[in-house]
C-alpha cells in the first residue's frame, strides 16, 4: 500500500515548504495604486448614488436644482463614511 | 497583425459580437461571445470540481488538493466573517466566488473575450448580492431592519443629516462591488493590449522591451483575477453578517 519511507520524506517535505512560506503570506500587502483604487471608488459610488437620487428627486417634485446640490452633498458625506469604514476595516485585520 | 492599414484598437476586445440575432418581446438576447464566455467559465467550473473530486481519495492528488483548497478557502472565509450563521450561504458565496475567479481567468487566455470586464455583468451579479442581502435583512428582522440606517447614540438633531447619508452609502454597495471588479478588468486587458501594440510598433530589436513587460503584466493580471474574486466574494460575506447584526 503506502509506502512508509515516502510517506515520511512527504511529510519532511510539507514541513519544509511551510517553514518557507508562512512568513511571505503573512506579510501579504496591497500595492498603493490598489488600495489608492479601491477608496476612490468608494467615494465615487457615493456620489453617483447621491448625484442620482438627486436628480430623480429634481426632476418629479420640480425642486430644481436644490435637490442636486443637497444630495450630491449627501453623497460626498456618504463618500467619506464609506472611506471611513474601509479604513476601520482594515485596521481591525 | 495589423495588415493593409487595418486598424486595432486596445478596446476592440471588449466588442460584443452576436453569434445568433434572437430578438423576444422586443429584448434582444442574441447568444454573443460573451454568453459564450459564462458558458465555458461554468463548464470548466463544473468539469474541474467534479472530475478532480471524483476520486475521493484520502490522500488527494495535485488537482484534488486545489477543488479543496478553493472549497476550504470559500469556507473560512465565510466562517471567519458570518460566523455559524454563515454556513447556509456557502453555496452562494462558492458559486459567485468561483464564476468571478473562473470568468477573470478565462479572460486572460488569448483570443478569449473577458466578459468581467462589461459593467453590466458585474452590476447584475452585484445586484443579486444586494438584493439577496436586504431580503435577508428583512426576513431576519422584518420592519427592524430599517434600524439600520439609525445610529444610536447620536444627537436627536443629528439625525436628518445622518439618515440620507447611511442610506446613501448603503444604495452605494453594489455600485462599488461591481465598479471595482470591472474597472480593475477592462483597465488590467487594455493596458495589455497597449503594450502589444509598442512590440510591433517599435524599430528594430527594441520591441522585445514591451514583451517582456507583457509577461511580468501578465503574471499581475492573473493576481488581481484571483484578488478581485476574493474581494467580491468578502465583501458579499461582509454584507451577509450585516444583514444578521444590524451595526
Amino acid at each position: 500500500m503506502v509506502d512508509e519511507e515516502k510517506l515520511q520524506e512527504l511529510k519532511e517535505r510539507i514541513q519544509t515548504a511551510k517553514s518557507t512560506n508562512t512568513p511571505q503570506q503573512k506579510t501579504k500587502k496591497e500595492s498603493g495604486a490598489g488600495f489608492g483604487f479601491k477608496i476612490s471608488t468608494e467615494i465615487i459610488a457615493a456620489l453617483v448614488v447621491g448625484v442620482g437620487i438627486g436628480l430623480i428627486v429634481d426632476k418629479y417634485l420640480g425642486t430644481k436644482p436644490f435637490g442636486l446640490i443637497i444630495f450630491f452633498i449627501f453623497g460626498a458625506l456618504a463618500g467619506f463614511l464609506n472611506v471611513y469604514r474601509v479604513m476601520r476595516r482594515i485596521e481591525k485585520q | 497583425m495589423a495588415a493593409k492599414g487595418e486598424k486595432h484598437s486596445p478596446l476592440e476586445q471588449f466588442e460584443i459580437i452576436p453569434f445568433t440575432r434572437t430578438e423576444i418581446g422586443g429584448y434582444d438576447i442574441s447568444f454573443t461571445n460573451s454568453s459564450l464566455s459564462m458558458i465555458i467559465t461554468v463548464a470548466v467550473i463544473t468539469l474541474f470540481l467534479t472530475l478532480t473530486v471524483n476520486a475521493r481519495s484520502l490522500v488527494p492528488t495535485r488537482m484534488q488538493l486545489i477543488s479543496e483548497l478553493m472549497y476550504n478557502f470559500v469556507a473560512q472565509l465565510l466562517s471567519d466573517t458570518v460566523g455559524d450563521n454563515g454556513k447556509k450561504y456557502f453555496p452562494f458565496v462558492f458559486s459567485l466566488f468561483m464564476f468571478v475567479l473562473i470568468g477573470n481567468m478565462v479572460g486572460m487566455v488569448p483570443y478569449q473575450f473577458t466578459f468581467t470586464s462589461h459593467i453590466i455583468v458585474t452590476f447584475a451579479l452585484a445586484s443579486v448580492v444586494f438584493i439577496g442581502v436586504t431580503i435577508l435583512g428583512f426576513v431576519n428582522h422584518g420592519i427592524k431592519f430599517f434600524t439600520f440606517f439609525y445610529i444610536p447614540g447620536v444627537p436627536f438633531y443629528m439625525h436628518p443629516l445622518l439618515i440620507p447619508i447611511e442610506i446613501i452609502s448603503y444604495l452605494s454597495r453594489p455600485i462599488s462591488l461591481s465598479v471595482r471588479l470591472f474597472a480593475n478588468m477592462l483597465a488590467g486587458h487594455t493596458l495589455l493590449k497597449v503594450f502589444a501594440g509598442f512590440v510591433v510598433a517599435m524599430p528594430f530589436f527594441t520591441g522585445a522591451l514591451p514583451l517582456v513587460f507583457i509577461v511580468a503584466l501578465t503574471g499581475l493580471e492573473i493576481l488581481i483575477a484571483f484578488l478581485q474574486a476574493y474581494v467580491f466574494a468578502i465583501l458579499t460575506c461582509l454584507y451577509i453578517n450585516d444583514a444578521y447584526h444590524l451595526h
